[in-house]
């Protein structure tokens, strides 16, 4: 056995390559060692459950009468998907989640960059303590902190609404037209300091030497930022928008508190609020159905985001 | 959060003992319970204590129109289900519809008698028992008596009454309001129940759904048109913000069922000697009837090992003096057994209540709810849609009437998507 880790390759390159050896039947048999328990896993918790789901979205539960005897299991083909794309509730709950989306995680990345660059800045001061209180939070699990944010926004309860109130503004953040804003700003609010601490990482490892020559060639503190900082943790805010969009499409927690204060907040109102309802009414396979098709829909949008970030010239 | 952790690891072993029967094996059997109400715990100790053979363990999960009877459902379809749930007469013929109870007749026939009768038709179809009734919501009007003194008004003897009522509350302060607009399907059930609609019925083997009949319509053309003139409130009743509107006298009144008189006196304990019951008003004078809202009983989930005992412990819940004596203090419920009903804690002066018997009032409206009353297969979907409608109309998107109807046309294409029979 080499006492070598493998980040010790990754980070001297050239001592790896001398330490490259031709693989033999013995290395095969040992990397199939070392990867089954991850096979199994990845198997049994990811690749099975995503099979049923896809088998279950083909078929569909017959009664007869009253219903009130067995139900059979017939095959549907593609019906539930036909179903589900004629479903304006289901359909419109992608709308919404896309308009927010689009609105919402540029301001978060934006607001993460914005703190990350002003964390790594010459000027800065406590900044471990600004750090943590950025990633606080993320800390909070997300539950809770809708609950808290449902009191917060809950018109009768509200500090905020009674805040305004006294200068005469009358403001309801559950109502229709502002709710939206409101999860967006509950979403923002959670997931701004987990996203600045992963470009805050990323600023870390710019080479000084980069920053410096940027300085002696004249740069002001805002044109190194823009012209050294931004590009080299590019892809770092293509990964935070990658998470971003696979979060947002999954959007949950927010909604379904709120759905308990705010009127226009449906069952419907995000898909997988859907499809936990359509569960919730025993219909497992539309469930299912619901499930398949918001995966592909995030598999597209992130995979389509990559790729079109790595189309537009240099690679990250 | 830690109690869902704990519950999860009790549901994943419910594996219980593989011996045949209570007296075979001479090991005792152990039969998993799961309920939402509070209190039903105590009555499971008291069983524990008296009945070594059979070991009921209880775990408490969330209600069911917030995620029990999905929890149930999936149990089931997991065939890791408990033996016992709690499961309201609304959601029974949803259970049966999904294949999710076991037909429990050759136990529970014998308890038939000791049940008021349409609480065994509820938990039952046709002659297959499915469920042994635990209790019923008689309904009534709960009210603040010194904020009617101080508003100078009695409690409404018709619909017409309170009405009037309140445009009164609300004209002699803009902040206060006598009382909510119903939030759900099972307000709305029970309003219509006591109008004397109905909104489901079975004939020669076909669903009839009748949710936009004469009676609902009137029901939800009235709520509408105190929601018009802005004398309701449409916040959902029993919750945190409702309770703080109470407090500060915002809201005056609640037309709910038996079970919320220890919800309001558990979370308003000042407000105790400012309370009293009225019976429901009525719409036309003179009239007795009332409606019924909630009310569950206790199932034997597919799948059970252990179904005799199960029913054995479900009569003696329902039935035995100590145990009643115990639900309906911890739990507040309106027995359904005929000898609960004698009981003495259903018959006794409340310090919170004023002094008042408040359990005259509901014995009076359990008398005058009529019989009959039938629950569709497909309630989660109708409660899920109705309470969206009902909320978006509260809020001014659309109306009660439109949510009726539209309630009505949804609940019809979903049967049928399920292969249902649904006739005229």
């Amino acid at each position: 056995m080499a006492t070598r880790t493998p980040g010790d390759a990754l980070a001297h390159p050239i001592a790896g390559s001398a330490a490259k050896r031709v693989p033999g039947r013995g290395h095969t048999r040992s990397a199939v060692l070392f990867l089954a328990p991850f096979g199994l896993l990845f198997t049994a918790m990811l690749l099975a459950p995503i099979g049923y789901a896809v088998y279950q979205s083909f078929f569909r539960t017959r009664r007869s009468g009253l219903g009130l005897g067995p139900s059979t299991t017939v095959f549907a083909g593609f019906d539930n998907y036909v179903t589900a794309l004629h479903d304006s509730r289901f359909m419109s709950s992608f709308l919404r989640v896309f308009t927010l989306g689009i609105v919402q995680v540029p301001v978060m990345l934006g607001l993460a960059l914005l703190l990350a660059l002003l964390l790594d800045s010459r000027g800065a001061v406590f900044k471990k303590f600004f750090r943590q209180i950025y990633f606080l939070p993320y800390a909070l699990p997300g539950v809770i902190a809708a609950i808290m944010w449902s009191f917060l926004y809950a018109p009768s309860v509200s500090p905020f609404t009674a805040a305004l109130r006294h200068i005469g503004l009358e403001v309801n953040f559950l109502s229709d037209d502002l709710v939206l804003a409101s999860i967006g700003n509950m979403m923002t609010w959670a997931w701004t300091g987990f996203n600045m601490l992963i470009i805050y990482s990323a600023l870390q490892a710019i080479p000084g030497e980069l920053t410096e020559a940027a300085v002696m060639d004249g740069c002001s503190g805002w044109r190194v930022a823009w012209h050294v900082k931004i590009p080299a943790v590019r892809p770092a805010l293509i990964l935070t928008t990658v998470f971003s969009i696979i979060g947002t499409a999954q959007l949950f927690n927010e909604p379904a508190v709120l759905s308990q204060v705010a009127p226009t907040v449906s069952p419907t109102y995000t898909p997988i609020l859907a499809t936990q309802q359509s569960a919730d009414i025993n219909n497992y396979n539309y469930a299912a159905t619901q499930s398949v098709i918001l995966a592909l829909l995030t598999f597209v949008l992130s995979f389509g985001f990559l790729k079109f970030t790595q189309r537009k010239g240099t690679f990250a | 959060m830690l109690t869902v952790a704990s519950l999860v690891t009790l549901s994943a072993c419910s594996g219980s003992g593989d011996s045949g029967g209570s007296s075979s094996g001479g090991k005792p059997v152990t039969v998993e319970f799961w309920g939402a109400a509070v209190g039903l715990d105590k009555s499971v100790a008291l069983w524990n204590k008296s009945h070594p053979d059979i070991k009921v363990k209880y775990s408490q999960i969330p209600a069911g129109s917030i995620g029990g009877y999905a929890k149930m459902q999936n149990a089931v379809k997991a065939d890791n289900a408990p033996c016992l749930g709690q499961v309201g007469y609304d959601t029974l013929s949803n259970f049966i519809a999904t294949g999710a109870l076991e037909d429990i007749s050759q136990y529970a026939d014998s308890a038939k008698d000791k049940f008021v009768p349409w609480t065994w038709q509820m938990s039952s179809v046709g002659d297959r028992v499915f469920g042994i009734p635990v209790d019923t919501g008689p309904m009534a009007m709960y009210y603040r008596t010194d904020l009617f003194k101080k508003y100078k008004i009695s409690p409404p003897k018709t619909w017409d009454d309170f009405a009037a009522a309140a445009q009164k509350v609300h004209s002699a302060d803009p902040s206060a309001y006598l009382t909510t607009t119903p939030q759900d399907a099972y307000d709305l059930g029970a309003l219509t129940w006591q109008a004397g609609g109905k909104w489901f019925g079975t004939e020669n083997d076909r669903w009839q759904v009748t949710i936009a009949n004469p009676q609902t319509s009137k029901v939800a053309q009235y709520w509408q048109g105190l929601l018009d003139k802005k004398l309701v409130t449409s916040d959902p009743m029993l919750d945190t913000a409702w309770f703080k509107k109470v407090q500060d006298g915002q809201l005056l009144s609640l037309v709910s069922a038996v079970w919320a008189a220890p919800l309001i006196s558990k979370n308003l304990p000042e407000l105790s000697g400012k309370w009293a019951v009225a019976p429901m008003p009525q719409w036309s004078a003179g009239q007795k009837a009332a409606g019924n809202r909630g009310g569950s009983a206790t199932v034997v989930l597919k799948g059970c090992d252990h179904p005799k005992e199960a029913t054995e412990f479900a009569t003696w819940m329902s039935t035995d003096n100590d145990s009643v004596t115990s639900l309906i203090k911890n739990t507040g419920i309106y027995p359904a057994a005929t000898s609960g009903q004698q009981l003495p804690a259903v018959d006794q002066p409340s310090a919170y209540f004023g002094g008042q018997n408040i359990y005259d009032v509901f014995k009076t409206a359990a008398a005058n709810t009529s019989t009959g009353w039938v629950w569709g297969p497909t309630m989660s979907q109708v409660q899920s849609d109705m309470k969206d409608g009902l909320k978006k109309a509260g809020a001014g998107q659309g109306t009660i009437p439109k949510t009726v109807t539209s309630v009505q046309d949804s609940t019809v294409a979903a049967m049928k998507s399920q292969g249902l029979s649904v006739g005229k």
